[in-house]
């Protein structure tokens, strides 16, 4: 079972850091305190017995692809404020997430799981062996593996295009 | 008594609900900020949000099939990540602007 | 829940342990670095202030704690305190993972006790490690950002390009190790270098008596791949771009003094000796060496000194494989300053050509080429 201090540990802190990414005003203090908020998410991965999923959390989100934000923000050197909506549009926006909020809240307080199925942290059999994990990747998943490989190829060719793009229809001079 | 009970033993919903709150906040921060690139961080919020739903699941219901979708959905974010970015930075470059509203006058 | 507490003590004093270890290091490797440097430059070095000049450390830290404290006045405070602190955390957290030496049993009246010489045995290891150390990008950024100095920002621009390019060298250089050893755990890895060299190909077993089954010699190229791209992440000569003097003062540091400074001086020698250790597990057999087993250490520590309390024995036991795997660690920090103090500066365009041009199509090749062996193991 996974103590209750633990828990309500990595929530405050997950919520915390996610609330600063919507709440400041500073792109740079929104992106750190995202790369914060999924090492948190990271340590429940861990809590959980993903062990190796966590880890490819830290080294891919928090790692490399936090850092990529860091490094734009930081060419950019933003200076302007935002734009703000209207209120009534904010309203708008607000209550219907909250509405959705309020929905799936609902939904799995109502979907009746049964809170008594606990995982055991201290015990070894509930930890992934990652071994298992990579059979299953390599064998029944095969096919989409590779298939993410080829997207990957193909993003790494259209990030390199698109930021090598010269003029345009729309371009000002 | 039972209240409490339930605030200590964390169980499958204490998971869900944490995961829907971030989402929540994801989502919010897509709607509510005008800054791409916080836009795009609202997204990986969003898709956080997601995965620890499904290592929820798949810890609580012994299935590693979870985690595997879970890598699928990071490698995907990744690139999504890259692209956005470089998106961002080819208009920045053009037009030295990254508030979303001004992004309407470049409709055709 | 008293078991849990117990385990959490235990943890949170073995990385005290490990921090301290690591501090306590960081003076003597300056030292040594100063010296060595003096010495391949036909120069003294500190000579002045106690025996060959050891007591230079003492009067270097009283010099960093009474500097002033400094504060640039434009700079983002948060950041700029932060960044230091992250700084540490790396290397100090990656280096809790890696196995120091043999499991130890401390037993008393009623109670025994194994004590792994390893903060956290995760199983998981090396994707730890590469994990925490990605980490270490953002005490640069933090630092660059925060000074509101153009040299500290280029620096950690630069730094952090770096880091994250040769990442994916260091990521695939270790790929070829893993497919030999099969596993992620660095204790196992360990236990399969134990023994002669033998090698199986098309279903026929050959043995090489004489040479230990190290991993070096089954991934030479994969070695030196990682030890370059370890330069890289370590920001050392030659790959120094982030902080090269000529061009941008101090690079993502300019701005910082007094015990600050010495932080991120802890960090970067943090990082050298994570990098050693891992070296170590990964080629040279960790705290293994060819011909020295625990019976055999046990056998002399009874026999030929004349230990007889049990405790004591698996103590010494303990202290002489630690001993073995400093041993290589301090070989290898010594060629990070030999090397630092030998070969110039590359330039910023070299420097990426030599990491996407070079390495990385050399790793996939390692890659590729151990795949084919396995495949000609025929099992």
């Amino acid at each position: 079972m996974i103590s209750a201090p633990l828990f309500y540990g990595f929530s405050f802190f997950i919520i915390f850091f996610s609330l600063l990414v919507l709440l400041s005003a500073n792109p740079i203090v929104a992106a750190l305190s995202l790369a914060a908020a999924m090492v948190g998410v990271a340590g429940v991965f861990f809590a959980l017995g993903a062990h190796f999923i966590a880890a490819v959390q830290v080294t891919v989100y928090a790692g490399a692809v936090m850092v990529l934000f860091v490094i734009v923000l930081m060419l950019f050197d933003l200076k302007r404020d935002e734009s703000v909506s209207s209120a009534l549009s904010r309203f708008l926006k607000i209550a219907v997430v909250g509405l959705i909020l309020g929905l799936i809240t609902g939904a799995v307080a109502m979907s009746g799981f049964d809170s008594s199925l606990q995982i055991f942290v201290h015990d070894p059999a509930s930890i992934t062996p990652t071994k298992k994990l990579a059979t299953l990747l390599f064998e029944k998943y095969l096919f989409a593996f590779e298939v993410l490989g080829v997207l990957l190829l193909v993003i790494a060719i259209g990030v390199v295009s698109v930021s090598r793009i010269k003029g345009g229809t729309h371009a000002k001079s | 008594m039972q209240n409490l009970e339930s605030f200590i033993n964390i169980g499958l919903n204490h998971f869900l609900y944490l995961s829907s709150i971030v989402f929540t906040i994801g989502l919010l921060t897509v709607l509510l900020r005008k800054n791409l690139i916080v836009i795009l961080m609202g997204i990986e919020l969003m898709l956080n949000a997601v995965n620890l739903s499904f290592i929820a699941f798949s810890s609580y219901s012994g299935d590693i099939h979870g985690q595997v979708l879970v890598f699928f959905v990071m490698t995907v974010a990744a690139a999504e990540a890259g692209v956005g970015l470089a998106i961002a930075v080819a208009i920045f470059k053009k037009f030295k602007e990254v508030d979303i509203s001004f992004f309407q006058k470049l409709k055709g | 829940m008293n078991q849990d507490a117990i385990i959490v003590t235990v943890n949170i004093i073995k990385m005290s342990v490990i921090f301290l270890l690591m501090v306590q290091l960081v003076p003597l490797l300056v030292w040594v670095e100063r010296r060595g440097s003096a010495f391949i430059q036909n120069r003294f070095g500190p000579n002045r202030v106690g025996p060959l000049g050891l007591l230079q450390l003492l009067a270097d830290a009283v010099k960093f704690a009474f500097k002033e404290e400094f504060v640039p006045e434009k700079s983002h405070k948060a950041f700029f305190y932060m960044a230091p602190v992250l700084a540490l955390l790396p290397g100090v957290l990656a280096f809790g993972s890696i196995p120091l030496s043999i499991p130890f049993t401390l037993s008393g009246e009623g109670w025994t006790h194994t004590f792994p010489t390893q903060v956290f045995d995760l199983g998981i290891g090396i994707v730890f490690v590469l994990g925490v150390s990605s980490l270490g990008a953002y005490a640069l950024l933090l630092a660059g950002w925060g000074s509101a100095n153009k040299f500290s920002l280029f620096g950690a621009l630069r730094a952090s390009a770096q880091m994250i390019s040769y990442e994916l060298a260091l990521g695939l250089s270790l790929v070829g190790i893993l497919l030999c050893y099969g596993t992620f755990d660095f204790t196992e890895m360990i236990q399969a270098q134990q023994g002669p060299l033998s090698f199986t190909l098309f279903s026929k077993e050959y043995t090489i008596p004489f040479l230990p089954a190290w991993g070096i010699f089954y991934q030479p190229l994969g070695a030196l791949l990682f030890f370059v791209s370890v330069f890289a992440e370590t920001n050392r000569l030659p790959f120094d771009l982030p902080e090269a003097e000529a061009e941008l003062v101090a690079g993502y540091h300019t701005e910082y003094g007094g015990l600050k400074m010495l932080m991120f001086y802890i960090g970067e020698y943090g990082h050298m000796m994570v990098a050693s250790a891992l070296m170590a597990t990964f080629y040279f057999g960790g705290y293994t060496a060819p011909g020295l087993s625990v019976e055999g250490v046990q056998s002399f520590l009874t026999q030929s000194l004349g230990f007889e309390s049990a405790n004591a024995i698996s103590m010494m036991t303990m202290l002489i494989f630690h001993l073995v795997l400093m041993t290589k660690v301090i070989l290898f920090l010594w060629i990070f300053i030999w090397v630092r103090w030998t070969l110039p500066r590359f330039r910023y365009d070299q420097l990426m050509d030599l990491g996407w041009k070079t390495m990385l199509p050399w790793a996939i090749f390692n890659t590729i080429i151990t795949a084919l062996f396995i495949l000609a193991r025929g099992v």
